[in-house]
Formats: C-alpha cells, structure tokens, sequence
C-alpha cells in the first residue's frame, strides 16, 4: 500500500477531482467488501456496507489526517461499520446464517469454497473484537502495528486477541483442515 | 503444563513473521525441548495456513457503479455541508439518498387501475411522501448477479408504507414484474434518481418495469395497516424470465 500515492490521490479527491476518487475506489473496494463480508457473512449486507463506507470517506476527506495512513482509515471505517450493522441486526433479530458462497462450479473451485465455507461459519463463532483482529491480520496482510492503529489497541492486545482467536478457530474448525 | 506467555507470543510472532533472529533462536531452543509447545506451533500453523488459503471474494460488479453515480455531483472543497452532504454523512446513507433525494425524483407513472382514496393526480404529494421516511426499515433483500443484469433489490417498510427498492444493472432491456397477492396494497408511486427511460405500470396487485442500464429507483406502496405479504419477483429480457425471487414482508420484525 503506498503512502504516497495514496496521499496524492486524497489531495485531488479534496480538489473535487473524481478520477481520483475513483482510482482509490478501485484500489480499496476488494479489500473493504471483504472485510465487510468476512464481518457479517452476507455478500448483500458486504455491498451496503462497502458503499456506505466510500460515501462517508467522499464526504468525510476535510475530516482526513494526513499523518495517518488512508487504508488505516478506511479500514477502521469498515469495520466500525459493519459492527454496528450487526448490532443493529441483532437488536431487531438473530443473525441470519446464510451460505457463504453458493458454489462456483468448476471442479477445482470446489475445494477453495469450502474451505472459504468452513473459515467463514468459524469466523461467525468468534467475537467481533477477535474476528476484526483476524480479518486485518489474515485478509487484509495488515502487520500488528497497523492493526494497532487501525484498532487504536496496543500491540500486545492485538497479539493477545490474536493468539485467543486463533485458539477459538483451531476449535470452531474442528480439525477439518 | 500451561506454555508462558512470553513463548505463545514468539510462536504467534514466528508464524506471523514478525520474531527477531534472537527471538527464533530462543523460540527454536524451547520447542526443541516442549513437545506441547511445538504441538501448538503446529495448530496455530495450520490454523493460519487454513485463514491464508481463502480466496477473496470479488465485490458484485454494480458497487462501483453505485458509488460512483451516488457521488456523481463534484464536491466542492472548503464550502459549508449542504442538506445532502449532511444526509450522505448518515448510516442510513443509501436509502436517504433514495429517498431525500426527493427534490431531483422524476415520477413517471404510466398508468393505474387501481381504485383508492390515493389517486395520481397529485404528483406533488408523491413527492412529499417519498421525501419522509427516510428511517424505513429493511425487511428483505434479494441480489441478482446475472451475466446481463446485477444489483439488488429490496423492501423497506416505513410506517403505512412498504418500499421497494431497486438498484440494477442491466446490459439490455430487462423487463421486471413485481407481483403481490394483497389487494389491499396499493401502489403509491414512483421514484428515481438522476436517470430517466424507466417505465411503470401499475394494476392491482402487480407493478411491470421495463429498465436498461444502470437504475436506481423506488416503487412505494401502500400497506394500510403494516400486512404481512409476499413481494414476488420475474426478471425477463425478450420475454424470457432470467430470474424469479421473493421479498418477504413480515410484521415479527
């Protein structure tokens, strides 16, 4: 992820420059969609979530600190939004397990999907705290010092998340894989 | 016999390749000495071989279409957040575009046979219903991620009043039937944004849609009294139905 480019794309999004709206959209939208994804197991609830998440960073670039990093950012975005999503969710009623992918059909996708399967329903066994440590770490490549400013927690927190999540994967997966 | 802390970091560290060459020496020495401690190397190992093996999901191809047409209007640096910017700025962001964004709807309504109290000679009122409830509630969504049509729809209730909400993308032109068993709903109009050339037609108990390209619009109907129903949806292009979905409406939400 550069800094730099980043940095310069910011500066034009805040001219009102599209195109560099856009070129960041196209750098971040796989990323945040499955970030979103991996955080509520729902690819439509991903899709709200990952354009609420552009609209509010569109609107929100005066509010931007250039001293931060802008993945830093709108990762700690996505995933404050989709933490109130299923909040709200489960305020109004309990989760909806849906199928994580309902299968690609060529023979040697069959495998990946259901590793993806068996991750993603092990995801949803463990607390939105571990599960955020997880996604940044395992998805999104993020190393334990982005993760702490991401998640504004210490480092030794995240290493601790980590280490319980993963203990609580080890189990959810059961040995499957 | 519990492994101390200090050596579940370094394992955690050594698998994450973030362990200085003195700490993998000093980790080295006391797996070769714990077979616990290996055997959890081994789990958290495959643990984090199993998380990295997952394949990222590709986004449905209408979300970038949806972003980039949602903030199509430029923005302009250093100037007060107007009455839109604000809206934007709120969770419900999606669906206060749809409906706050009353003031640049076009109605189009083609015909109805229904018979109600809310007849279509008021287009303004139209306008001034669909401005309201932007706290609707989502009920349902369905998604649609066909080779020549993708995006979602879905159905909102706000008070007296139940919204569908479609955002599509279609290759060519998608006809779309949105039938409804009640006859006591009614429809209640329509709404798009910043596009135009989507057709409505509206009889009792059935909406038809006729669509191309990429569209966001709103068909608002009325549901005295909050009735449970079943919203069904057929996709059809040259006549051929391409999907079939429902949307549930149920009051135990």
């Amino acid at each position: 992820m550069s800094r730099t480019d980043d940095t310069e794309l910011i500066e034009r999004c805040r001219s009102g420059d599209r195109q560099a709206f856009e070129a960041l959209l196209v750098k971040y939208e796989k990323p945040v969609f499955n970030a979103a994804y991996r955080m509520l197991n729902s690819r439509d609830d991903a899709s709200d979530i990952t354009q609420t998440v552009f609209l509010k960073v569109f609107e929100s670039f005066d509010q931007f600190d250039p001293t931060r990093r802008f993945f830093s950012w709108i990762y700690r975005i996505t995933l404050n939004e989709s933490i109130n999503w299923l909040s709200k969710m489960n305020r109004l009623e309990p989760l909806a397990f849906e199928a994580a992918d309902e299968g690609k059909g060529p023979e040697q996708e069959v495998d990946s999907a259901r590793v993806s399967r068996d991750v993603q329903a092990a995801l949803m066994t463990i607390k939105t705290d571990y599960r955020s440590v997880v996604i940044l770490k395992h998805f999104l490549g993020c190393s334990y010092m982005e993760i702490s400013q991401i998640l504004d927690i210490p480092e030794l927190k995240v290493k601790s998340r980590l280490y319980t999540a993963r203990q609580q994967l080890k189990d959810a997966l059961g040995g499957k894989h | 016999m519990a492994i101390e802390q200090k050596y579940t970091d370094l394992i955690n560290a050594d698998i994450d390749g973030e362990i200085s060459a003195s700490e993998k020496a000093g980790l080295q020495a006391f797996l070769d000495e714990s077979a616990e401690g290996q055997a959890l190397h081994d789990d958290l190992s495959s643990v984090c071989a199993t998380l990295d093996a997952v394949k990222s999901e590709e986004p449905p191809p209408h979300v970038r279409h949806v972003i980039m047409n949602t903030v199509k209007p430029t923005q302009k640096p250093k100037e007060s957040p107007g009455f839109l910017q604000i809206l934007f700025a709120t969770s419900a962001v999606k669906y206060a575009v749809t409906f706050a964004a009353g003031v640049f709807l076009t109605l189009s309504i083609v015909d109805s046979d229904q018979i109600s109290d809310r007849a279509f000679d008021d287009v303004t009122g139209l306008v001034g219903t669909v401005s309201d409830p932007v706290n609707a509630t989502l009920a349902n969504s369905i998604s649609v991620n066909k080779p020549d049509l993708a995006g979602t729809v879905s159905l909102r209730s706000a008070e007296s009043m139940l919204i569908l909400d479609f955002d599509l993308v279609a290759k060519s032109h998608i006809d779309i039937e949105a039938n409804y068993t009640d006859r006591s709903i009614w429809f209640n109009g329509f709404g798009q944004l910043e596009s135009e050339g989507t057709t409505i037609s509206a009889e009792t108990g059935r909406i038809r849609l006729g669509m191309n390209g990429k569209r966001r619009y709103a068909v608002y109907l009325h549901n005295q009294g909050g009735r449970e129903t079943t919203v069904n949806l057929r996709f059809l292009a040259d006549g051929r139905v391409v999907h079939e979905a429902s949307l549930d409406y149920t009051t135990a939400r």
